[in-house]
């Protein structure tokens, strides 16, 4: 009986064997003749502009075959815990991205071509999340500036001017309300929708926040009511003005709204104003290709001086130091930097392209933040450069929906201080 | 073939189960899922402990900490919050899930028309993916309800269940409920058929009154059932995920976070050393609960 057994195993490890030896086999033959990158791109805008972009390149030359990966972030970060990260990437630079950047997971790009090109200014924007010692690690591709979006035909109907201050936005919300518009379309069921428009543009309307988050950076496991500064002493104040407009001039069902419904809303002309980024314009253009829009930043204070624009980069590119196929990703990403191609793809998503030589074409739909973004009245969005294991978004959701600030805040420092002690 | 033989040959004679020695062929029959479940559980398993004393992202540089992740969490009132409402959704889901499914069971076993046909509607939400399910209930909670509300003109209604901090725990009861109710609901039908016609009759002759038979003779006689139910149904709903990504994702605000969630959300956001800390805490409580399970239910209606 053993002997059968044996042979019955035998037979059995055979069986098992055979497809995994043909796998091999096959895999070996395409590699001698292609290279296959995987290039991860999960900006769902733009996808069919990078499909496209994706079969040119691999048309145009027959070394290496591209793969487009739009899996999404949460799948990226997963994959460089398993070992076996994407060969390129061009994905949003925040506070995720940072940290792979920070245990030196992303190589040097130093010596490419692209990187000599790109605008010196605009490197705060990248160190403000830390770097690597002695490495270029990633190159800005798209720089995105947002503010307030509003609907040109709404204000000029009811004969409302474009706000510089905090009183002339408020006067303008009443002589809309007055007049039976809503002012503002929320969708608060999306908490990064909250996040990224009322509490960013809230927050960095009045708050210096590089300064702000060095502050606290600095004080780590300090941080608390007597800091040097703390989100209980610093944000308040702006939130509570978030949370006068969010009260008083939004639409009634925000709570129950999605971002989808509010692009569909807003293009139905629900309302005036909407607080997104200029991704959303896009969306808004499927259903009224011809709607006027325009954008302003949201007026914080009283000095027609402190306004600015909320500006990060949107798109990235960077190569992981685990990636088997460096040469030919980086092949792509000088392809990827070609003129036309950055500068085509800006255009495509109302994005700032942040090379030397590239001139601003701005689409009538961010003119209004040109100015601002030109001479470097930016600020980056606060709720990026919280670590996303503080879950902030969920925090300015409560918010929103009627949580205490101060309770929040207190929460919110407690969590960061806990987060400096085990790190 | 023969060892076919010898098994059924063996089944058939009492004394020869008694013999000590096992048949070599059913260790070959446990190899591939002890295979399996060792690099797919075990090692994994091991590796995430190893990695929470450290304070690594799950890529790159990393380095010992100790016991730092663990005294984080004993003060991290987003974990505490977690554990709290998974806790206690699980104790009310399980109650609901139970009292519904035993009362289904005592109707669809008992004279009606359509039977079968009702217990095939009522089963169908075991077949469909949390996922899917999720979506669905959250388009009612968030468009259907509120304008239903709004026509009827109740003014609590006219807001999404799922945006009121409070209550929109009572929203993924319902959804997960009705997503649990058939499982439960199969195994309790085949507790209750496997009750005896007779003892009903005898009850029925000593002038015993329907409820009086419900709470006398079917309750005791399917308390077994009720044990695997609530076991099953308990473990399953401490692992809660699907259901609640689809409705809340967490909120609103932290309100709906359940353990499985803040465990992966630490996995995604780079925040992998001090999540698998608490996904060993959430092991160790959850063998600690299962000990008292065992340990409570030894002996008695076991199947």
């Amino acid at each position: 009986m053993s002997l059968k057994l044996t042979r019955t195993l035998r037979m059995a490890v055979l069986a098992l064997c055979l497809p995994l030896l043909a796998g091999l086999l096959s895999g070996c033959t395409g590699d001698s003749e292609k290279e296959t990158i995987r290039f991860t791109f999960s900006k769902r805008e733009a996808i069919g502009f990078m499909t496209k972009l994706v079969a040119d390149y691999n048309a145009s030359q027959d070394r290496t075959e591209v793969v487009l990966d739009t899996s999404g972030v949460d799948v990226v970060s997963a994959s460089f815990v398993r070992g076996n990260p994407p060969d390129i990437a061009l994905a949003n630079y925040n506070m995720e991205t940072a940290r792979f950047v920070q245990r030196g997971a992303l190589s040097d790009l130093s010596g490419t071509q692209a990187s000599t090109r790109i605008r010196k200014d605009l490197q705060p924007l990248m160190d403000q999340y830390g770097s690597y010692p002695d490495r270029t690690s990633a190159l800005p591709y798209s720089i995105m500036a947002s503010s307030v979006i509003y609907n040109k035909e709404i204000f000029a109907a009811h004969g409302v001017e474009v706000p510089k201050t905090w009183a002339e936005l408020l006067a303008a919300c009443e002589a809309l309300k007055a007049a039976g518009v809503t002012p503002f379309y929320a969708t608060w069921k999306d908490d990064w929708t909250v996040a990224q428009g009322w509490f960013d543009y809230s927050v960095g309307g009045e708050v210096d926040t590089i300064d702000f988050f060095e502050k606290i950076a600095e004080a780590g496991t300090e941080v608390g009511p007597d800091s040097p500064a703390s989100f209980q002493q610093d944000f308040e104040q702006p939130v509570e003005k978030m949370l006068k407009l969010a009260g008083t001039y939004v639409n009634k069902d925000a709570a129950s709204r999605g971002y989808g419904d509010g692009n569909l809303a807003f293009a139905q002309g629900k309302a005036a104003m909407y607080l997104q980024g200029p991704w959303a314009f896009s969306e808004i253009a499927k259903t009224a290709p011809d709607l006027q829009l325009g954008t302003f930043p949201l007026p914080m204070t009283e000095n027609p001086d402190d306004l600015k624009v909320r500006a990060n980069v949107d798109l990235a590119a960077w190569i992981p130091e685990d990636s088997k196929h460096k040469d030919a990703a980086r092949d792509f990403l000088e392809y990827l930097y070609q003129p036309e191609i950055i500068e085509g793809y800006n255009k495509s998503q109302l994005g700032f392209t942040p090379t030397v030589e590239a001139e601003a074409a701005p689409d009538p739909r961010i003119e209004g933040m040109v100015e601002y973004y030109e001479k470097g009245r930016v600020y980056q969005g606060p709720s990026v450069l919280v670590p996303r294991t503080i879950p902030i978004m969920n925090y300015t959701q409560a918010l929103v929906l009627g949580a205490d600030p101060a309770a929040t805040f207190r929460t919110l420092d407690a969590d960061w201080a806990r987060l400096a002690f085990r790190q | 073939m023969s060892i076919t033989t010898t098994t059924r040959r063996g089944q058939g004679r009492p004394e020869s189960r008694r013999r000590r020695r096992v048949e070599p062929v059913f260790y070959f029959f446990l190899l591939p899922s002890l295979v399996l479940f060792t690099l797919a559980i075990t090692v994994p398993g091991l590796v995430g402990i190893f990695f929470s004393f450290t304070d690594s992202i799950g890529i790159g540089d990393w380095k010992f900490a100790g016991l730092t992740n663990y005294i984080a969490i004993a003060s991290d009132p987003a974990i505490l919050q977690s554990y709290l409402f998974t806790f206690g959704f699980s104790i009310v889901t399980v109650l609901v899930v139970n009292v519904v499914a035993f009362l289904l069971a005592v109707g669809l076993t008992s004279q009606i028309r359509m039977k079968s046909a009702l217990r095939t509607i009522f089963v169908i939400p075991m077949v469909v993916s949390g996922i899917i399910i999720a979506y669905v209930f959250n388009f009612l909670f968030s468009n259907s309800l509120p304008s239903a509300g709004a026509a009827a003109g109740i003014s609590w209604l006219e807001t999404s269940l799922l945006a009121n901090p409070d209550l929109a725990w009572v929203a993924i009861v319902v959804v997960t409920a009705w997503q649990a109710v058939p499982g439960a609901l199969l195994i309790y039908i085949a507790g209750l058929v496997s009750i005896p016609g007779d003892v009903y009759e005898a009850a029925e002759i000593d002038g015993a009154s329907k409820a009086q038979q419900l709470l006398k003779i079917t309750a005791p006689l399917v308390a077994g059932y009720v044990v695997i139910n609530i076991i099953l149904g308990f473990k399953g709903f401490l692992n809660a995920y699907d259901i609640i990504v689809g409705l809340t994702n967490g909120g609103p605000g932290t309100s709906t976070r359940s353990i499985a969630m803040t465990v992966i959300a630490g996995f995604n956001g780079g925040d992998y050393a001090y999540q698998m800390a608490n996904a060993t805490i959430f092991f160790i409580v959850a063998v600690l609960i299962s000990l008292l399970q065992l340990s409570l239910t030894r002996g008695r209606n076991t199947l």
